[in-house]
């Protein structure tokens, strides 16, 4: 009587493991199926209390002569800007007609320079450079310091 | 060299420039845009946390001068206001001094030193002797056969300015040319003049104390070229040259 019945438990326990086991994976064959779900990107979704109706501005709507100086200074921009454009295209075409004929008069003397200096040269790139800042570095100077703790949030998926 | 040996000799020359610390000023239109766009910028946008702290704070100081009983209300409260700290952080900013943008360098026109002008481009001039005349130059060097021509500007540079220089030469290609003839009192059939090959580098290394220049030199700005150059050799110098 004794040994009997802790067989059948067992049988009957493996049995309802592995009935578990293969339904837990049939739910997660089925999660898997489903589509994986689309990173949502922070910067698209405005944060909600940023349209609150408090939020808004109060200020005094535009004068005529305001709106009109602001649509010649419009216009005045576009053309500063193209020729802006306009001289630096003048600019580069010079450099580059430049160096064509530097390269036409050294062929013209020696092809074996002219081969060794139309190579590509490995060295060049990645080039790297500091942007101007607006006023120069100060010699000496002690930056204060700080931690800065990066808090964005990662999602897998 | 198969060919008839031609009659030109080759020099190799460098272009060392010394690219700009600080940002140009603003053209006029440039500023007016710029006051525009923030201004623009300001009508479309909301209240931000610290303005809205602030007109809340204003409303309390208002409401608390209007009625007299609110000493309850302001006791165990905010001790800083939004108003405040705005001081402090003008007061703070104001005692940091930055760097002049018009260096002592460019008060005293002192054309040797690195710190002129320190928004464009500054280039390197030597004299050196031609012939029989002293003249200011883009630092060049005759070209020797078994070297490319790169390498005779590299040449140049490290004859004048020593070889702890680093800079970063831009191509194995010359960016410009400028060929002239011998005065006929020394033109031969075989030396009919010269070609000098111009090359452009940028200087990295931004502290020149430790070479000894060996000749004298100027680092000047593109303006400036046409006080010392002459004029057809300005002329395709300054085609290579962006401003």
């Amino acid at each position: 009587p004794c040994r009997a019945q802790p067989k059948k438990k067992k049988k009957v326990d493996v049995k309802k493991e592995q009935a578990q086991k293969e339904r837990m994976k049939k739910k997660i064959k089925k999660l898997e199926k489903a589509a994986p779900e689309l990173i949502p990107i922070e910067d698209f979704i405005t944060p909600l209390k940023y349209s609150e109706s408090n939020r808004v501005r109060s200020l005094p709507a535009l004068s005529p002569e305001e709106s009109e100086r602001r649509v010649l200074l419009l216009k005045k921009w576009c053309l500063f800007k193209q020729k802006q454009d306009e001289a630096e295209k003048k600019a580069i075409r010079a450099l580059v007609e430049s160096q064509q004929e530097a390269l036409k008069e050294l062929r013209l003397e020696s092809e074996e320079l002219y081969q060794a200096a139309i190579k590509r040269d490995e060295r060049l790139f990645p080039f790297e450079r500091d942007g101007p800042s607006y006023t120069p570095p100060l010699p000496g100077y002690d930056a204060p310091e700080g931690k800065c703790v990066d808090i964005t949030k990662v999602y897998t998926q | 060299s198969a060919a008839a040996r031609r009659p030109w000799r080759l020099f190799g020359a460098m272009c060392l420039l010394r690219l700009p610390r600080i940002t140009q000023p603003l053209e006029k239109e440039e500023e007016e845009m710029a006051a525009l766009m923030e201004q623009i910028e300001l009508e479309k946008s909301h209240y931000s946390d610290h303005e809205i702290r602030k007109l809340e704070e204003e409303e309390q100081l208002k409401r608390r001068k209007e009625s007299l009983y609110d000493e309850d209300e302001a006791s165990g409260k905010t001790v800083i206001m939004a108003q405040d700290l705005e001081e402090k952080w003008e007061q703070k900013f104001l005692r940091f001094k930055a760097a002049p943008r018009i260096t002592d360098a460019d008060k005293s026109n002192d054309r040797k030193s690195l710190n002129r002008k320190l928004d464009s481009n500054l280039m390197l001039l030597v004299k050196q002797k031609i012939g029989n005349q002293e003249l200011w130059l883009l630092p060049q060097v005759e070209w020797q056969p078994g070297e490319t021509l790169r390498n005779t500007a590299e040449r140049a540079m490290a004859t004048f300015l020593g070889d702890h220089i680093q800079a970063k030469i831009l191509g194995n290609a010359p960016y410009g040319i400028y060929k002239y003839k011998f005065p006929r009192a020394i033109r031969t059939e075989d030396n009919v003049g010269a070609k000098v090959f111009f090359f452009k580098a940028f200087l990295q290394s931004s502290d020149l104390s430790q070479t000894k220049l060996k000749a004298d030199h100027l680092w000047v700005t593109k303006k400036e070229l046409g006080d010392y150059l002459k004029s057809e050799y300005l002329k395709k110098v300054n085609r290579f040259l962006l401003d």
